[in-house]
């Protein structure tokens, strides 16, 4: 029994109450160092606290009965999975906090706190080890998220923020149709006892035939593809991240895109594997039009925000595309890409944020060639774009080449390399292609906003607060993303050895999958599965 | 964390395996690497650590010459290093490996041990023949750069310079590397540096163009590559050298049939190989390439970065001689695109961009030689041309320089005359010769090699006399440069822009005033000191072509290393050994005298249409021919619209397609999410007229979109066909 999980979860909120009780004017200050401080809390716990070389267990077990009636429980863990999309969120957090100083001049208050009950229900998302309190958390992740679009954003921010909750809601409350048919299913088998503990639900939703399955899956996807974003469902994401305050924008891309990806591992792929196996080349095509229709969008974009958040789209099509490789390098990549992913596009948005607050403008014809204006500013604009571009050296590219890998591997049965597997050679290939797209929008972007002649807002007056060039403030919020971008672009072996861990499990169980599905030629019925392994288990024999 | 560190492979444990696997596979035709020294790790790190100080000094806001001196010193150091690798390498004909750590791993449970990807370089002598010039010219044309990009000094010149350490880091890795991940590792991050130093003046929005289709080009290319690196993953299991060669090596020894993926590798690499060495269809990126300084395009897009295709197809050589489809398409591509660079070269009036053409064309004879099978020819190429195209570069720098910015040869003449151009003119004279091969220097060697062995190569014929051609075509449009612009008589007309660029935007009327009393400026001792080294060196590699016993030491070095191959057809200079004849004589006697004869006349052309009879600097017998030839003369002036064409067929189309997305994106994808909320808020205005329907129609646009999901995902699989 581990309190580090709950701490980490807690003390945000309480961070939130006390910004809440206290005067306006010290609620930076606050937001900035309660989160420093869970952000050196989990690093902390992260290193003395959990076993690395055991990454594919749960630790850091906390678990209470919260509504026994239904089974659903108060349970907490994590693997190294989950671990590191935590520490994404809590590094995330000071970073937006520090961002927002002089972005954020009313109701300070209610932002930071937002802000901090947004990280304790990223946090509980990733933590959850049971179903209900997963879903409990993904949900109030829109709430503050919400809030924090709706009042801070700029122009057009309402419909924004409606778009934004009402497009993910939906989706959710189909995927929660996904879920309870599963929990229901499960709790026939289990005597009519209902549990929502996500590792005896994995155990078990496996089981459901192949058309149960297949609705199961096309329900949680509702919810997790839209969170993602997948192509086609992809559309809320530009407009919310063009009208979201900074802060909002890199914590959307950063941390809340990844609930997607992360459920679609999380759940998807161990509940529905016969589904999954019969759809994932369908997924890849939607992940791979994403990749190339999304780059080709971005390099007709003049609002350089917009440019990024449709980026995002493109880049999270690799993400989506690995997963679903089911294999050990395509899985290890995508995981690695949710984090790289959230480094290199978060410290975008941050730049473009910056460059918002001095010059009131984010289109690319009213603003360009900043590097003689602001160097420091050009000279990080150009190293995260390189990192988002995929160059090897910087943490872009491990996962991009490891996505593309596992997809090429997937299904290629030649060779040694090969591995069984739903895609092959040729989704590879399509998806590089996005390679060279992404070539194209992004040097566009640079090109354009940071060299060539310099071209500055008519109206241009110098920020009242801010120095020409990025202030301290500014840079050190950018200089930790830059070295974790180079750090996990040069030496980002350790973490993969570790994410072999909780990747294996999966691996091995489509492995299993395709082998009765082989003896079976058809995949095995309610009935025979019913027939031969109905345990009944009782509550206290739950883990 | 610590746990996971210690179970990384360590250094000796995989060079055990090595040994192991060579000794159990009784292999013959493969050497396993074996542990090389540890002060051969420091070659590719000493250019990063003048990488790291240059950043560091631009970060101080050093504004001396520091980065400059740091660079050469550690590029200095690296270039000793490198002949001490040599001499440890060399004699024997050794592999060796040395390694800084693991990279990347993957699937290290599994039974087969997973794989590692390590941050490890491999020495054999093809690896040190490459870095030999790459580090020595490295070092030469960072000394001459100090004094070049004098004029920048503070931010300008630790930019230049940090970027310019990283290009040979980046490099190092290209070539030392001991896996096709670190390859690409180098390969993405010498493009990286080509794209920074193009961009080196970025105000000029001719440059930030030219960077950016340098690098989107090259990309194109990289995609090649890193598809065929997939590929050889996923039939090797492996990316390593040594277990991929060992492997085709097993696979040759068994006669056994080689498996298809083995013949497609080639074509792939081949794509990489053709965008980075700007050959037919990718090679428009390097003429404006050089937007870039001067040292630059001498070092990256002369001789060092662009010889990378050179270096994997000789590495990889023993996937292509099992495709003699593959071979003939890299010889027929370098043969064309010889040809074309070549008749461009000579209408163009830019005298960088004609070394750039120039350099597109030599780059195909390389191509040429590897395709005909003579990968020692094409190696020998490649070093020879790096010494004396650097020259001819550094010498149009240094004209560049004194004269700001000016480069039309129709605005320049007699330059070696004037005081204090002497040694520009002698080693530019030095580089001409080279290039247009005349008789008994390198250039003429090592040309000789690739065009002889086209000629006796079967099938390969029509290539010979293409290169003869294309040879006779260098001569002019070099020396062409070479009598407009250094000899002839005393006239100049400075460029409107000088090259310390940074404030060129706000300078320009200034300098239109200034004209009245320019002075150009002859060159100080570092570029005079560096163009001499260099001019020396030019006529002294001629000289490699007499040591060791396969073709010159270029060719012993190569016969070392995989990228040797022993062509049937091969023949042997001064031995009877049976090998084909050449007009009644041995191959390479005989091209001795035809191309020598070629090569005179187009220097001969040269003297006749652009220096007897020359009065000023503008006008030649050419202008003439060149209103005879009319269209023809027009469209190689004009690159025979190939940037044109491809604009309209492929970055048009594409532009055109991207705002279609743009407009579906908004329309259709987003508006079938909107506009699907009108129904239900028509029925809900009927039902309930008062209430705004705003969330029921997000909700039911929701539902519309999520049914178009389903609806694709439901056609997709139908088509599947998987049930």
């Amino acid at each position: 029994m581990s309190l580090i999980l709950l701490s980490l979860m807690v003390l945000p909120l309480i961070g939130a109450a006390f910004i809440a009780f206290n005067k306006a004017e010290w609620a930076k200050w606050l937001g900035l160092g309660w989160s420093l401080i869970t952000f050196i809390w989990s690093v902390i716990a992260a290193l003395a606290f959990f076993d690395w070389s055991d990454s594919g267990s749960m630790q850091m077990i906390f678990r209470r009965e919260w509504i026994p009636s239904i089974g659903v429980d108060f349970s907490l863990g994590v693997d190294a999975v989950a671990l590191l999309l935590i520490l994404l969120t809590t590094l995330l957090g000071p970073i937006c906090m520090a961002a927002s100083f002089t972005a954020i001049n009313e109701r300070r208050r209610l932002f930071y706190a937002s802000l901090l009950v947004l990280q304790a229900a990223m946090t509980g998302v990733f933590a959850s080890r049971d179903l209900a309190l997963f879903y409990f958390c993904f949900e109030f992740t829109l709430a503050p998220m919400y809030v924090l679009i709706n009042l801070y954003g700029s122009t057009n921010r309402q419909a924004a923020a409606t778009k934004f909750f009402l497009y993910t809601f939906t989706g959710s409350l189909i995927a929660l149709a996904g879920f309870l048919y599963t929990g229901w299913k499960v709790s026939l088998w289990n005597g009519g006892l209902w549990s929502f503990d996500i590792a005896t639900l994995t155990e078990y939703a496996s089981r459901m035939s192949a058309t149960e399955q297949t609705w199961v899956m096309f329900a949680l996807l509702a919810g997790f593809a839209v969170k993602v974003p997948l192509f086609p469902v992809h559309t809320w994401l530009p407009l919310a991240h063009t009208e979201a305050p900074t802060a909002g924008s890199v914590i959307l891309a950063g941390v809340l895109l990844k609930l997607g990806t992360y459920g679609i591992f999380r759940f998807v792929l161990p509940f529905t594997p016969v589904a999954v196996l019969q759809y994932a080349p369908a997924i890849a095509i939607l992940s791979i039009i994403g990749i190339i229709y999304a780059g080709l969008i971005c390099w007709v974009q003049r609002d350089v925000k917009k440019l990024v958040a449709y980026s995002s789209v493109s880049h999270l099509g690799f993400c989506v595309l690995g997963l679903v490789a089911l294999n050990s390098a395509g899985m290890v990549g995508s995981v690695m890409y949710m984090v790289n992913h959230g480094l290199s596009t978060g410290a975008l948005f941050l730049l473009i944020g910056f460059m918002y607050e001095r010059y009131h403008t984010r289109s690319l014809n009213e603003v360009g060639g900043l590097a003689s204006r602001m160097p420091i500013w050009a000279f990080f604009m150009v190293f995260f774009t390189l990192a988002s571009v995929g160059l090897p050296g910087l943490n872009g590219f491990v996962s991009e080449f490891l996505c593309m890998l596992g997809a090429y591997q997937s299904g290629a049965t030649w060779g040694v390399g090969g591995t069984a597997g739903p895609l092959g050679p040729w989704f590879a290939v399509f998806a590089a292609t996005g390679v060279i797209v992404s070539a194209i929008y992004l040097l566009f972007m640079v090109g354009r906003i940071v060299f060539g002649p310099l071209q500055e807002p008519a109206d241009h007056h110098a920020h009242e607060v801010l120095p020409t060039d990025l202030s301290v403030r500014e840079i050190s919020t950018l200089a930790p993303l830059a070295i974790l971008c180079l750090v996990l672009g040069v030496y980002p072996a350790p973490l993969l050895i570790a994410l072999e861990g909780p990747v294996a499990e999966t691996v091995a169980m489509y492995d299993e999958v395709r082998a009765n599905s082989a003896i079976a030629e058809a995949p095995p019925t309610v009935d025979t599965i019913e027939g031969e392994s109905v345990v009944l288990l009782e509550r206290e024999d739950l883990p | 964390m610590l746990d996971l560190l210690q179970n990384l492979p360590t250094l000796t444990t995989l060079a055990a395996e090595g040994a192991d696997a060579a000794q159990s596979a009784g292999m013959t035709s493969y050497e396993f690497p074996g542990v090389g020294k540890d002060w051969m790790g420091l070659i590719p790190l000493m250019p990063l650590i003048s990488c790291v100080l240059c950043g560091l000094f631009w970060f101080l806001g050093v504004k001396s010459k520091l980065p400059a001196f740091t660079t050469v010193l550690f590029l200095g150091v690296s270039f000793v290093l490198t002949v001490a690798a040599y001499f440890q390498i060399h004699p024997e004909g050794l592999v060796q490996r040395v390694m800084w750590f693991n990279w990347l791993a993957l699937d290290t449970a599994s039974e087969g041990g997973g794989l590692y990807i390590d941050f490890a370089f491999y020495f054999d002598s093809l690896t040190i023949l490459w870095m030999l010039f790459v580090s020595g010219l490295a070092t030469l044309i960072a000394l001459y750069a100090s004094e070049y990009m004098a004029d920048d000094k503070g931010p300008g010149y630790c930019r230049f310079f940090f970027a310019f350490s990283l290009f040979v880091f980046a490099m190092s890795c290209l070539v030392m590397g001991d896996n096709l991940v670190l390859l690409f590792l180098g390969w993405e991050g010498v493009g990286l540096c080509s794209y920074l130093l193009i961009g080196y003046y970025f105000k000029k929005p001719s440059a930030v163009e030219a960077a950016k289709k340098a690098f989107i080009m090259n990309r194109i290319g990289d995609l090649g590559l890193l598809i065929g690196i997939m590929m050889t993953w996923t039939q090797f299991g492996s990316l390593e050298y040594s277990e991929i060669f060992s492997q085709i090596a097993d696979l040759n020894a068994s006669g056994e049939e080689i498996p298809w993926a083995i013949t497609i590798i080639p074509y792939l690499f081949m794509i990489g190989a053709f965008g980075k060495s700007a050959q037919l269809p990718l090679y428009t990126w390097l003429p404006d390439a050089m937007e870039g300084p001067t040292p630059v395009s001498a070092l990256i897009h002369a001789a060092t970065m662009v010889t990378a295709g050179v270096y994997l197809i000789a590495r990889m050589y023993p996937f292509f001689v099992l495709n003699p489809t593959a071979l003939a398409i890299v010889a027929w591509i370098g043969g064309l695109t010889a040809l074309l660079a070549a008749t461009i070269g000579m209408a163009q009036f830019d005298i960088k961009r004609i070394m750039a053409y120039s350099t597109v064309s030599q780059l195909g004879y390389m191509f040429l030689g590897l395709g005909v099978l003579t990968s020692a020819g094409g190696a020998f190429h490649v070093f020879t041309h790096a010494f004396f195209k650097a020259t001819l570069f550094l010498c149009c720098g240094a004209v560049m320089h004194g004269f700001a910015g000016q480069l039309d040869l129709r605005k320049l003449s007699g330059v070696m005359k004037m005081k204090g151009w002497g040694i520009v003119g002698i080693a530019m004279l030095v580089g001409c010769i080279n290039l247009a091969g005349l008789p008994f220097t390198a250039g003429f060697f090592s040309k000789d090699m690739i065009i002889a062995e086209a000629f006796v190569t079967p099938g390969f014929g029509l290539l010979g006399w293409i290169a003869l051609l294309t040879a006779g075509l260098t001569a002019y449009y070099t020396f062409r440069v070479f009598f407009r612009v250094f000899i002839g008589p005393v006239e100049y007309e400075p460029g409107d822009d000088h090259h310390g660029a940074e404030e060129s935007q706000d300078h320009h009327e200034e300098e239109a005033h200034d004209h009245g009393h320019f002075h150009p400026h002859a060159p100080g001792w570092a570029i005079n000191a560096v163009l001499a080294i260099l001019a020396v060196a030019s006529i002294l590699v001629a000289g490699v072509y007499f040591m060791g016993d396969h073709g010159g030491w270029a060719g012993s070095m190569v016969h070392d290393s995989t990228a040797y191959y022993e062509s049937p057809y091969a023949a042997h200079d001064g031995e009877a050994h049976g090998s084909p004849a050449l007009f009644g004589l041995d191959p390479h006697k005989a091209m001795y005298y035809i191309s020598g004869v070629v090569a005179l006349v187009g220097i001969l052309f040269a003297w006749f249409l652009h220096l007897a009879g020359r009065k000023t600097a503008a006008t030649s017998r050419a202008d003439a021919l060149k209103v005879k030839l009319g269209p023809i003369a027009r469209a190689a002036e004009n690159k025979w619209y190939v940037d044109e064409i491809y604009n309209a067929i492929i970055r048009v189309p594409l532009l055109v397609a991207s705002h279609i997305f743009a407009l579906i994106d908004k329309l259709i994808v987003d508006g079938l999410v909107d506009g699907a909320g009108w129904l239900p808020r028509g029925v809900a205005k009927g039902l309930r007229p008062s209430q705004n329907g705003i969330f029921q129609n997000y909700a039911t646009g929701m539902a519309g979109g999520l049914a178009l999901l389903l609806i694709i995902v439901w056609a997709m699989s139908m088509t599947g066909g998987s049930g």
